[in-house]
Order: structure tokens, then C-alpha cells, then sequence
């Protein structure tokens, strides 16, 4: 028997036959569906075995349950409806929130290429400005410079008597300028750095350097190359006259080579009265 | 008389009371009514046999009930998934259809 016409014949549960026939009710099969449309229905209506109360409360339940799966199924599909509004309207307003984030990060995009320039340029100007600062402050004495020089220690003849005798303000201006034009870099007398502001004068007695007196003996100290300033201080004029003199009166006049000199910053660079100019950047 | 009056209670019952069916309950419920559909459609074929019995049906109401709600059950846990519920719903149908035929033939002699 094939699958489908054994459920087509067994479609009915057989439990009712056997059970009627145990009870010796008219003898009916399962399977006789259509075969004696007249059999049953042959049956006064009155025999028929109703359900009772049993039969009642199941197909009671039968009605609940239908009941139930029907709300269910009609109460699903207004929430999946409810959902997929819902959803639709949350893709509207995603694809909203995506489109503002686009946008925004195009325009943050452009800015940071701008700002890269920027920086580019702000660095580059700024290294420039940095290393010409540096260059300026060691040139002007804002800062502590050191390395390789030569100190010249000076110092009145002894048993002076004369002013002739005595290191004058003079003196040390020449032995200033000559270091200078020897190739000095930077100088210091007694620890006071020579700027373009320095004054060194006779005040009295005492010599100033920057309106500081100073005491015997004088201690030149130049930064620049040590092989070639001292050959150099005595080429020049103010080295050559400075010397005539010291010969002449016997002035002290010591220059040693130094490989490792510093020289101190300078304590006043304040311009009171000079502003600066516009100047071209370089 | 009776079998139409409890079908009315229970419409009613079900349509006032509007039972929340648990989430885990929730696919069992559809094939539960049809298997218990074939159940009474079975019964109805057989309060026109003549033969019908309170007994029987009752069992085979919870059983089918039972039976396809395993069913699904078990076709869910195997990963079959709606499949095996596709074959239960093809039997209950085809029961459900030459039942109905049976009953149409008792009613209307045709």
C-alpha cells in the first residue's frame, strides 16, 4: 500500500472501529470511506453516541487553542509590521547620520590637509626663525657659549709708578679689538661678556666693563680658532700697538691656548631705546 | 449539540481571555492546531460513523497535539528545522482532507 493511500485509508483513527466493535456496535472499518456512504448515515441519529462532557471541555480547548494561534499569527505579523516600519525608519535615519558623518569627514578631511600645510610651513619657518635665534643669541651674547680659545692675562708692570706702567682702559680695548679682528667669536674680560652694548672705560682707578670695576689682573678670555688668533692679534694694529707698549713699559702679557674655554652670557641685552625695524625674513 | 456548544465556549473563552502564549511555546502552537484540527475533524467523521467515542477522541486530541509538538520539537533540536514540521503538516492535511470528504459524503449523500 502506498504511503498516500494508506494515510488517505487510515485517516480516521482506527481506535474509534475497534473500540465500537469491542462495545458490538455495528462492526465499521477505518478504511471504508466512500466505500458505504449509506452505512452510517443508514444509523438512526439517535444511536449515535454523542461526546459528553469529557468531548466538550477538549473541543472547548480545541476552540481556545485555535483561538489563541489565530491572535498569535494576526499579533506577530502586526509587530513584524510594526518592526519593519520601524526599521525602515531607523535605515532612513541611519543613512541620514551616515551622510552628515560623510560629509563631516570630507570637511575634516580638506581641514587637515590645510592644517598639514600649515604645520609644514610653520615648521619650516619656525626651524628657520630657530636656528637664525641661536645664531643671534651666540653672536649677541645672549647666551653661555664654549669651546676652543685663547686667555690673555694682563697685568701692570711691576713696581708701577706711571699711568704708562698701568694696564689703562685703553689697553684692554685694544687687546679687545684686535681679538676681535683676529676672529675672535666671543670675548670675556674677567668673566664679563663683551657685547655690542659693552663700554670698557677707566672710571678712577678701576677699569669697568659693562660699569662693573674690575681687579688686577685682567683676564682676557676669546673663543675662536687657538691656532691662528694669537698670530693674528699680533698682525693686527691695535695687537701691534698694544705690544709696542707693553715692551716699552714692561707690562705683564701672558696668552695661553685653551681647548675647552667658556664664556658667559651676557647680563644686560635690554635695548631701552632702539626698536626693531621691519626687516625683510630671510 | 453539545460538541458545537463547547466549540462556541472555547472561541469565546479564547477571544475574552486573549491567553499569552510563552515565547518558548510559540512554535508548537500552529501545528498543535492542526494536528488537533485532524483530531476533530476525526471525531466529527466518526459522531457520523456512529462510532464515535469520548474516550477515544480525548486520546487521540492529546496525542496528536502532543505528537506534532514533539515533532517540531525534535526537528528543531535535530536542525531539520521546518521540515519535519512540513511532513507532519502534509499527513494532518491529506487526513484532514478525506475526512472532510467522508463527513461531505454522510451530510450531503454525494
Amino acid at each position: 500500500m502506498g504511503l498516500l493511500d494508506r494515510v488517505t485509508a487510515q485517516s480516521m483513527d482506527q481506535d474509534y472501529a475497534e473500540v465500537a466493535a469491542r462495545r458490538g456496535h455495528r462492526p465499521a472499518t477505518a478504511g471504508d470511506d466512500g466505500a458505504s456512504p449509506d452505512g452510517p448515515s443508514a444509523a438512526p441519529a439517535a444511536e449515535r453516541p454523542a461526546p459528553g462532557v469529557v468531548g466538550l471541555l477538549v473541543i472547548a480547548l480545541f476552540g481556545v487553542l485555535v483561538v489563541t494561534a489565530g491572535l498569535q499569527t494576526s499579533r506577530q505579523a502586526d509587530d513584524r509590521a510594526s518592526g519593519r516600519q520601524e526599521l525602515l525608519e531607523q535605515i532612513a535615519d541611519r543613512r541620514g547620520v551616515v551622510e552628515r558623518r560623510r560629509e563631516r569627514a570630507a570637511a575634516l578631511r580638506a581641514e587637515n590637509v590645510r592644517l598639514e600645510e600649515d604645520l609644514v610651513l610653520a615648521t619650516g619657518s619656525g626651524r628657520t626663525l630657530a636656528n637664525r635665534v641661536d645664531r643671534l643669541s651666540a653672536a649677541t651674547g645672549a647666551v653661555p657659549l664654549r669651546g676652543p680659545g685663547v686667555r690673555i692675562v694682563v697685568d701692570d708692570a711691576p713696581n708701577a709708578a706711571t699711568d704708562q706702567q698701568r694696564i689703562l682702559d685703553r689697553d684692554l680695548q685694544r687687546i679687545s679689538n684686535a681679538l676681535w679682528q683676529a676672529g675672535a667669536e666671543a670675548i670675556a674680560i674677567n668673566g664679563r661678556r663683551l657685547t655690542a652694548l659693552s663700554a670698557i672705560r677707566q672710571a678712577g682707578q678701576a677699569i669697568t666693563v659693562n660699569y662693573e670695576s674690575l681687579r688686577r689682573p685682567y683676564v682676557v678670555e676669546a673663543l675662536g680658532d687657538p691656532d691662528t688668533i694669537p698670530a693674528r692679534f699680533i698682525d693686527t694694529r691695535y695687537g701691534a700697538e698694544f705690544l709696542d707698549v707693553q715692551r716699552t713699559v714692561g707690562l705683564r702679557f701672558e696668552v695661553t691656548t685653551e681647548g675647552d674655554l667658556t664664556v658667559p652670557a651676557a647680563e644686560r641685552l635690554t635695548l631701552r631705546h632702539a626698536t626693531t625695524a621691519e626687516v625683510p625674513a630671510q | 449539540m453539545i460538541a458545537a456548544l463547547g466549540l462556541v465556549v472555547g472561541l469565546l473563552l479564547g477571544l475574552t481571555l486573549q491567553p499569552e502564549v510563552p515565547l518558548w511555546l510559540e512554535p508548537y502552537l500552529p501545528i498543535a492546531v492542526v494536528a488537533a484540527l485532524d483530531a476533530v475533524f476525526g471525531a466529527l467523521r466518526a459522531f457520523l460513523d456512529g462510532i464515535f467515542d469520548d474516550k477515544v477522541f480525548v486520546v487521540s486530541f492529546v496525542s496528536n497535539v502532543v505528537i506534532a509538538a514533539t515533532i517540531v520539537y525534535l526537528g528543531d533540536k535535530l536542525g531539520v528545522g521546518g521540515q519535519l514540521s512540513t511532513g507532519v503538516i502534509v499527513v494532518l492535511g491529506i487526513r484532514i482532507f478525506s475526512n472532510v470528504a467522508a463527513i461531505r459524503r454522510h451530510l450531503f449523500h454525494a
